[in-house]
This record gives C-alpha cells, sequence and structure tokens, in this order.
C-alpha cells in the first residue's frame, strides 16, 4: 500500500512547493490515482497524481507523457501534463502528474448518463476520430524507444505467458497458433494507444473529453485499437452495442474514416481474437498469483474466474471466420 | 456422513448474506469486495452442479485416451504446444468453453 505522507513529500518536492492530496479517485492494482491540489506558477491547481504500481508490460512514464504531448498537438482529448518522472525518491515507483478533466470515467455510469442511442453513436464517432488522430501521427516523430512488436512477436510473448502459467490453457494455445496460421499482412506501424476502450475514457454528457491511460502505448497496426474498444468485455453488458457499449461499429467506422483512418475488417478480426488471448492470459495471471501466494486480494483471484468469458468469445470469432 | 446443509445451498445462501446484508451496510473498496465474493460463491455453486462428464467424453474421444478430466486437458494441452493436436479439436473447445462461461457468468453464450 502507498503511504500518503511519502508520495505527499515526493510529490511536493517534484513541484518545488507544497502538495496537497484532496482524496483518491482509485486505488487500483495497476495504478494509483489521487486527487492533488498542485502548484503551478505560483497558484495551486487541481490535478491528478497517477502513481503506477504495474506488474503489466508498460512504457516508461516519461515517455508517456511524450507521447500525451504528441497526440494533445494532434487534436486528441487529453490531459495536460504537468510532470512526470520515472521514479520518485521515496516510494521509488513513478508518477505522472496532469491536469483535472471533468467527465464520467466509470463504465456503467457512462452508459447510464447517456440521454439516448444517438448519443451513444455520436459518442462512438468521436471514439473513432480520436483514433484515427492517433495513428495520423507521422511515425518520424515517435521516439525510437516506443515499443514496436511485429505481430509474430507479438504471440511469440503469448506463448511465453501460457507457458509460465504453468497451468493448462489448451484454448489460449490453440487460438495462438490460428492467429499464425492465418497471418495478416504487415502495416507500416504507428502510434497506437493499446488500451482505448469505456473505462479510460472521461466523458462528459455524451462528449469525449479526454482519453486517459496511455501506459501501453506502443507502435502497431491501428486495427488493435478498434479491435480492443470492440471486445465484448469492454459492452458491460450492452452486447448489441460493440463500440464500448455505447455505439454500433458503423458509427465507429465512420468516424474513423472521417478522421482520415482506414478500416480493414480481416485484420480488425485478427486483433479482435489477438487481444482476447492477451487479455485471457492477463486475467489467468492474476489468478495465477493468487494461486501461487503472490497475493491474497480476492478481486485478482475473481479475475481468473473470468478467462472462460474471453475463452468462449475467442473461439466463436475463430469460429466463424 | 453427509453434513447438511449441502454446499451448493450454502453457497447460494452465502452471496445472498452479502448481497442482501453486507453490501447495502458497507461502501467503497468493502463493498466491492463484498460483490466480488457473492460473485465467486454463485461461481462456485454452479460450478458444482454443472456435470463435466460430456467435457471428459469429448475429450476422450478426440483424444482416443482415457483418464479424468484434468489428465485429458493436460493431454490435449502438450498435444497443442506440440503441434499434434487432432483436427477436430475446435468443436471440442468451444462446447467446453460455452459450459465454462456459463459457469462464470450465466446467459454468457445466449448472445
Amino acid at each position: 500500500m502507498l503511504d500518503p505522507e511519502q508520495v505527499r513529500l515526493d510529490l511536493s518536492d517534484l513541484a518545488g512547493g507544497p502538495v496537497t492530496i484532496t482524496g483518491a479517485a482509485s486505488l487500483g492494482a495497476q495504478r494509483s490515482t489521487l486527487f492533488v491540489d498542485y502548484p503551478v506558477a505560483g497558484s495551486s491547481t487541481a490535478a491528478v497524481a497517477q502513481i503506477s504500481t504495474s506488474v503489466l508490460q508498460a512504457v516508461p512514464t516519461t515517455l508517456e507523457a511524450h507521447i500525451l504531448g504528441l497526440v494533445h498537438a494532434a487534436g486528441v482529448p487529453v490531459p495536460e501534463v504537468l510532470t512526470a518522472v520515472d521514479e520518485l525518491p521515496r516510494i521509488k515507483l513513478p508518477a505522472m502528474v496532469v491536469t483535472r478533466v471533468d467527465g464520467e470515467t466509470v463504465p456503467r455510469q457512462i452508459l447510464r448518463s447517456l440521454p439516448g442511442p444517438d448519443a451513444g453513436h455520436e459518442l462512438a464517432r468521436a471514439c473513432g476520430v480520436a483514433m484515427a488522430r492517433i495513428h495520423g501521427i507521422d511515425p518520424t516523430l515517435l521516439p525510437a524507444s516506443l515499443p514496436s512488436p511485429t505481430n509474430d512477436a507479438f504471440l511469440a510473448t503469448q506463448t511465453e505467458v501460457v507457458n509460465l502459467l504453468n497451468e493448462p490453457r489448451p484454448v489460449v494455445r490453440y487460438a495462438i497458433e490460428w492467429l499464425r496460421q492465418h497471418p495478416i499482412a504487415d502495416v507500416n506501424p504507428v502510434l497506437v494507444h493499446g488500451d482505448f476502450r469505456n473505462g479510460n475514457l472521461a466523458i462528459d454528457r455524451g462528449h469525449l473529453n479526454a482519453v486517459l491511460d496511455w501506459e501501453l502505448t506502443h507502435r502497431g497496426d491501428p486495427m488493435e485499437d478498434l479491435a480492443w474498444f470492440c471486445l465484448r468485455t469492454w459492452r458491460f453488458g450492452n452486447d448489441h452495442a460493440p463500440a464500448g457499449g455505447f455505439g454500433s461499429l458503423a458509427a465507429l467506422i465512420e468516424g474513423y474514416e472521417q478522421g482520415g483512418g482506414t478500416f480493414r475488417s480481416e485484420a480488425f478480426t485478427w486483433w479482435s481474437i489477438a487481444r482476447s488471448v492477451w487479455w485471457a492470459n492477463g486475467l489467468a495471471s492474476q489468478g495465477a498469483a493468487f494461486s501461487k501466494g503472490l497475493t491474497d486480494l480476492i478481486v485478482l483471484a475473481a479475475s481468473g474466474r473470468r478467462v472462460p468469458e474471453l475463452e468462449y468469445d475467442l473461439l466463436t470469432l475463430i469460429n466463424q471466420s | 456422513m453427509i453434513d447438511h446443509p449441502d454446499p451448493i445451498s450454502l453457497l447460494e445462501a452465502m452471496a445472498k448474506t452479502l448481497d442482501e446484508q453486507v453490501v447495502p451496510a458497507t461502501s467503497g473498496g468493502a463493498k466491492h469486495q463484498a460483490r466480488v465474493v457473492a460473485n465467486l460463491c454463485r461461481i462456485i455453486a454452479r460450478e458444482l452442479a454443472t456435470d463435466d462428464q460430456p467435457t471428459q467424453r469429448d475429450l476422450a474421444d478426440l483424444l482416443g485416451c482415457d483418464g479424468d478430466l484434468e489428465t485429458l486437458i493436460r493431454e490435449l494441452d502438450d498435444r497443442l504446444r506440440d503441434g499434434t493436436a487432432p483436427d477436430n479439436t475446435l468443436p471440442v473447445l468451444l462446447a467446453d468453453a460455452r459450459r465454462r462461461a456459463e459457469i462464470a457468468k450465466p446467459g454468457y453464450t445466449d448472445a
């Protein structure tokens, strides 16, 4: 657990002035999000401090901050970075402080707050436009240190993860092999958010105010973002609305093309299966951490029991392909 | 000797108690965890009530060998790892995934 006083001292040193922690937005397994008053140009500003406690593969926080600057310049709605550091001296964890953005981030609240289906489709279009702007950034502007896995490397990593689980996962093995046997054409890699989904968006009355949580950003196939966004997991029970549980795929594609993107159906399906594999592995790894005695958090134990949903979805996709 | 109440009834009662008594009386992280535990109780109750014989039979037919469910799953996993899985593996995996998804979340395979 984070010691709030140590965090406050670390952040105050970083700011060169007193920082006050005013509350906790979330204390997740991957990242703790704190509300803070942060000094900017002599006056106290409402901000959000994100302390990364992630065990997931993620880019360094300073690189994430650099990417936020790039996408902001490209017209993607994101919070403004006030400061970022890869290791705070006391708590030895990476931190980023950003301006506070209005809007709801809890998925079910977002779905409830939309005035009607048209608002959902409109929001899906806005998400499509935002993705197209991310993917449209000149790749020569991207830092060389940004991870850029090939599809083969992605699959090899997933095989490693299954092997490390040390429990039989025939469905995931089958799917990885299927993806190997049905390769899609490699495209010139572009900037990909990596975790663009309902839950990482700030929405204010149907308006997309910010795209959050860029720690999985990398260079890759743009269809990875669209596929991940449409995964059934992120529809929160609204299975009829593939785009985040609020919009149609058609609306998402419409926005994407309006923003200058090109939708590729085959790659979309490939990545829908590939990111289902990735998430099945992620959930199984959380469950395995419990089984191995590395954590006693019941929510992580419960993650292991969500794997069948992902496995059913990905086999259904394979069966239909 | 078999003691009563039976495990499935107990798990269902545990879930009900958490949902109806503990969840409304708590907030924040404790409320969330109570919901998660209630859900896990229901998952285990459904798992205990679900027959896994069909999966075992399917796997035995597919692999042409015998054994308990865990042994057969390990055997299939090994063959997939070695690239020697039978051609008709997909329908067996899909049927089993359907069964397990219904345990995890009833109605999940309706859509």
